[in-house]
């Protein structure tokens, strides 16, 4: 009974975004059934349309800074969590978290101001700021559980054993987060390539695909927008999708080595 | 102070720095900016430093933002009960039920990858050629669209529980795994039937969660402006859309900014509200369980 329910809330979660991907491969304008056939049309439309193919290279463009910007400044302070103490620790995590809490609409407008009393005139940059902003609570957020329980006395081993504080760093404390700071980064790079609310009031003249998908929305319904929508859906689809086998492959790897090592000590 | 820190806590404040600056210059310095415009006048769609309330009596005195306002809260309440209602057993299910993360993960994904797409899908389905309105049609029990299942508030609230649906079961999940299963097994042992359960046990101790995510849930909801102007036509003009048209159409920066901080206001005795209620129906503890 429960069982059923949960697979009917996950069916309502993707039925929608199940027919905007069946209907990108329609061959006729109509959005509803029957189908009269399949057809890519409406792909070749997408690449034949200058200000969507830009945009979505826009896109890639802000999703990859923003990524390393957030990653960067991210993974310095989820392993600040794990050093600060008391108060400090809580301010610091109260300041990281709060433009979660804030709706976007509240982030965007007071971005827009301060770019225009500054005088910066709106480009991809103020939207990678945007996004960096919106994306560093979350980045922190899925590091931290994993992070402030992280056991600082393995780096200070290593330390005592003669590495220097980067090598520590490297060799010891890396390997342990690294799956959890991929992990964040993918998030990053998701929330910032679906990011709308806050880059309308951040982005010029060159705009990222959602914004581009925004505009046209606005403007007719055609099924060029599905395959907009399919094509960026599929890009963070297939980045999940590498992250998934990465894991996988690796814990097969350990797994494999633990059993050649077991395997060996008993014989 | 400097001196009363352990090399360890020095490190923590080198690495935090980063984060810090950002979020100061690009978070708390435009908050305050903000503020400050709120204050400003307008004139000709250009903001003029000065410190006057006039925005403020404005909006305050306008029985049209009242009546926005309303119903902002309203889709903002509605959308985050149905949400929490939902996704309430949901979240049980994986925490009690499941060991696999594959349905956790697929929710996740389905988050962050398609605020946009949401907003179209429910705008292809409700439309006059739209599923609802070609299958009744088909049926024979119509034979003209029905225009009203579009441009409303209800599709509002529709395309808006579906977008933040994901996001309100993963903070009752994480709120969930705190009550470990023994804790349940006690209360049956001692007893107790699942509603007393629920409402002795389980609720209490993930006010905390239960709180956040339904208010996350209504405050983002109540502030959305792209669902309100895509799906909601005429007549659902929102608190969003109307902060947002000042910052895009009409130009007066100063009035949109008053607004801003008149809806978090708003927001945060929404909040105050909700708590005490949950005091009076003695679901909230006085005290941390965990």
């Amino acid at each position: 009974m429960l069982r059923a329910y949960v697979w009917l809330y996950v069916g309502v979660l993707f039925g929608p975004l199940f027919l905007i991907v069946l209907f990108s491969f329609h061959s006729s304008p109509a959005q509803i059934f029957p189908m009269e056939g399949l057809s890519l049309i409406w792909y070749r439309k997408f690449f034949e349309n200058e200000v969507l193919v830009q945009s979505l290279k826009h896109s890639l463009t802000v999703a990859v800074c923003c990524t390393i910007i957030t990653t960067i400044i991210g993974s310095m302070a989820a392993l600040a969590l794990a050093r600060l103490q008391g108060w400090v620790k809580d301010a610091f995590g109260y300041i990281t978290f709060a433009p979660i809490a804030l709706p976007g609409l509240f982030i965007g407008v007071s971005l827009l101001t301060l770019f225009a009393q500054l005088g910066i005139s709106r480009s991809l940059v103020t939207v990678t700021i945007a996004h960096v902003l919106v994306a560093l609570p979350f980045f922190i957020e899925s590091c931290r559980s994993r992070l402030e329980y992280f056991d600082l006395s393995l780096e200070e081993a290593a330390r005592d054993l003669g590495a220097t504080a980067w090598d520590s760093f490297r060799l010891v404390t890396l390997p342990i987060i690294s799956p959890t700071l991929i992990g964040a980064a993918i998030l990053v790079f998701a929330i910032s390539f679906d990011e709308v609310i806050v880059t309308i009031f951040t982005s010029g003249a060159e705009t990222t695909l959602p914004i581009a998908v925004w505009s046209m929305m606005r403007q007719a319904m055609t099924p060029a927008i599905n395959a907009a929508s399919v094509l960026a859906l599929s890009c963070v689809a297939l980045l999940i999708g590498a992250f998934g086998l990465l894991n996988w492959q690796q814990r097969r790897w350990k797994l494999a080595r633990r059993k050649a090592v077991n395997g060996g000590a008993s014989a | 102070m400097a001196g009363s820190l352990s090399p360890r806590e020095r490190t923590g404040l080198l690495l935090a720095a980063p984060a810090v600056v950002f979020m100061l210059c690009f978070f708390i310095v435009p908050s305050l900016l903000l503020l400050v415009y709120s204050f400003y006048r307008s004139k000709a769609f250009v903001p003029i430093p000065d410190f006057v309330l006039d925005n403020y009596a404005r909006a305050l005195t306008s029985a049209g933002f009242w009546l926005v306002m309303w119903l902002s809260v309203k889709i903002g309440l509605i959308t985050a009960v149905l949400s929490v209602a939902t996704s309430f057993p949901v979240a049980w299910y994986i925490v009690y039920r499941t060991r696999s993360n594959t349905l956790l993960y697929l929710i996740l994904a389905s988050w962050i990858t398609s605020y946009l797409v949401r907003i179209y899908a429910w705008r292809m389905i409700l439309g006059s050629n739209g599923f609802v309105n070609t299958t009744l049609k088909q049926l024979g029990l119509i034979t003209q669209p029905l225009e009203f299942i579009l441009y409303n508030p209800v599709a509002v609230i529709i395309a808006l529980v579906h977008i933040y649906l994901p996001l309100t079961l993963l903070m009752l999940l994480s709120a969930l795994r705190d009550v470990k299963p023994d804790y349940l097994d006690a209360a049956r042992d001692l007893g107790a039937g699942p509603v007393t359960t629920l409402l002795k046990v389980t609720l209490p101790m993930i006010y905390r969660g239960l709180v956040g995510s339904f208010m996350f849930t209504t405050v983002l909801a109540a502030s959305d402006y792209v669902a309100p102007q895509v799906l909601g036509g005429t007549s659902s003009m929102t608190v969003g859309l109307l902060i947002s048209n000042q910052f895009r159409q009409t130009g007066n920066w100063p009035f949109g900014a008053a607004m801003a901080f008149i809806s978090f206001l708003i927001f945060v005795e929404i909040y105050l509200i909700f708590v005490l209620l949950l005091r009076l129906a003695g679901l909230a503890p006085h005290r941390r369980y965990h």
